[in-house]
């Protein structure tokens, strides 16, 4: 049997809607860091009061119940193609999350970090291009 | 400051480090259990006979401690520059699917990694 390995546009949906996730995810994360980056991590104290303070936080367990969704996306993207392929696609993100840190964090992006963001495109798309079908044993 | 950078740096590195192992795992779950998923319902009987695998639960503990270190990065950095630096990633999934998953990586796909890398390289520098 054969098995289409390469990206399908049902897959190219699943990575877009992963990466839109996982912007949110970012975004959470750092509304939690920003909630707690008071506490010093230096000592066992402060340790404690860091992981405390994060995992009551409400930005926290939205970004978690995103990442569980993304799980189970991520779970059906790795039965169809390479994990080193997948990982490289979902870069589309280093777009979405520099645009959010400007739009909602108020984050300065250069314009050699812009530039950068477009050769990370172009690496995208030859990764995505480098993926061919293979033999499948069910 | 310089010094700062590093241990900024650093960090994320062992964030990528405890994801990548945790990215291994869960990819020899899924590829243990041998399942062709071609719907969200069979996604979701995946996760449930994934929780039934220890070695998934480990992912789990990587995927953990690789969320506080993150977390703790981001009280320290700007988002935009942590996610960018983050792309160390690329390389050690790359370098892991090759050595322990015996994936086949062409030379399109590094030259593409590679250029991911040199992009996030830019960034970073702007």
């Amino acid at each position: 049997m054969l098995r289409k390995t390469h990206i399908t546009f049902k897959i190219l949906l699943f990575l877009i809607s992963i990466d839109l996730l996982e912007t949110f995810v970012q975004f959470c994360f750092k509304k939690t860091a920003l909630a707690n980056s008071s506490f010093e991590v230096k000592t066992l104290e402060g340790i404690t009061h860091f992981i405390t303070g994060v995992a009551i936080s409400p930005f926290l367990w939205l970004a978690l119940a995103s990442v569980l969704l993304i799980f189970i996306i991520w779970s059906t993207i790795l039965s169809k193609i390479d994990l080193s392929v997948a990982v490289a696609v979902n870069s589309f993100s280093f777009i979405t999350i520099p645009l959010v840190s400007v739009v909602f964090l108020h984050e300065r992006i250069s314009l050699l970090r812009w530039l950068g963001i477009f050769i990370i495109l172009i690496g995208v798309v030859l990764v995505s291009l480098s993926s061919k079908p293979k033999e499948y044993q069910p | 400051m310089k010094s700062q950078l590093v241990l900024i740096i650093f960090w994320i590195f062992a964030s990528d480090v405890c994801d990548t192992i945790c990215q291994l795992l869960l990819k020899f779950c899924i590829n243990s259990l041998g399942w062709h998923i071609d719907s969200i319902k069979k996604a979701l009987q995946l996760t449930f006979e994934l929780a039934k695998i220890p070695v998934a639960w480990l992912g789990l503990m990587f995927s953990i401690f690789s969320l506080f270190i993150w977390l703790f990065v981001l009280t320290r950095s700007d988002l935009n520059f942590a996610f960018s630096a983050d792309s160390m990633r690329y390389i050690l999934i790359a370098v892991a699917s090759t050595a322990v998953l015996k994936e086949k990586i062409g030379f399109m796909r590094w030259a593409g990694i590679g250029t991911v890398v040199c992009g996030i390289t830019l960034v970073a520098l702007g």
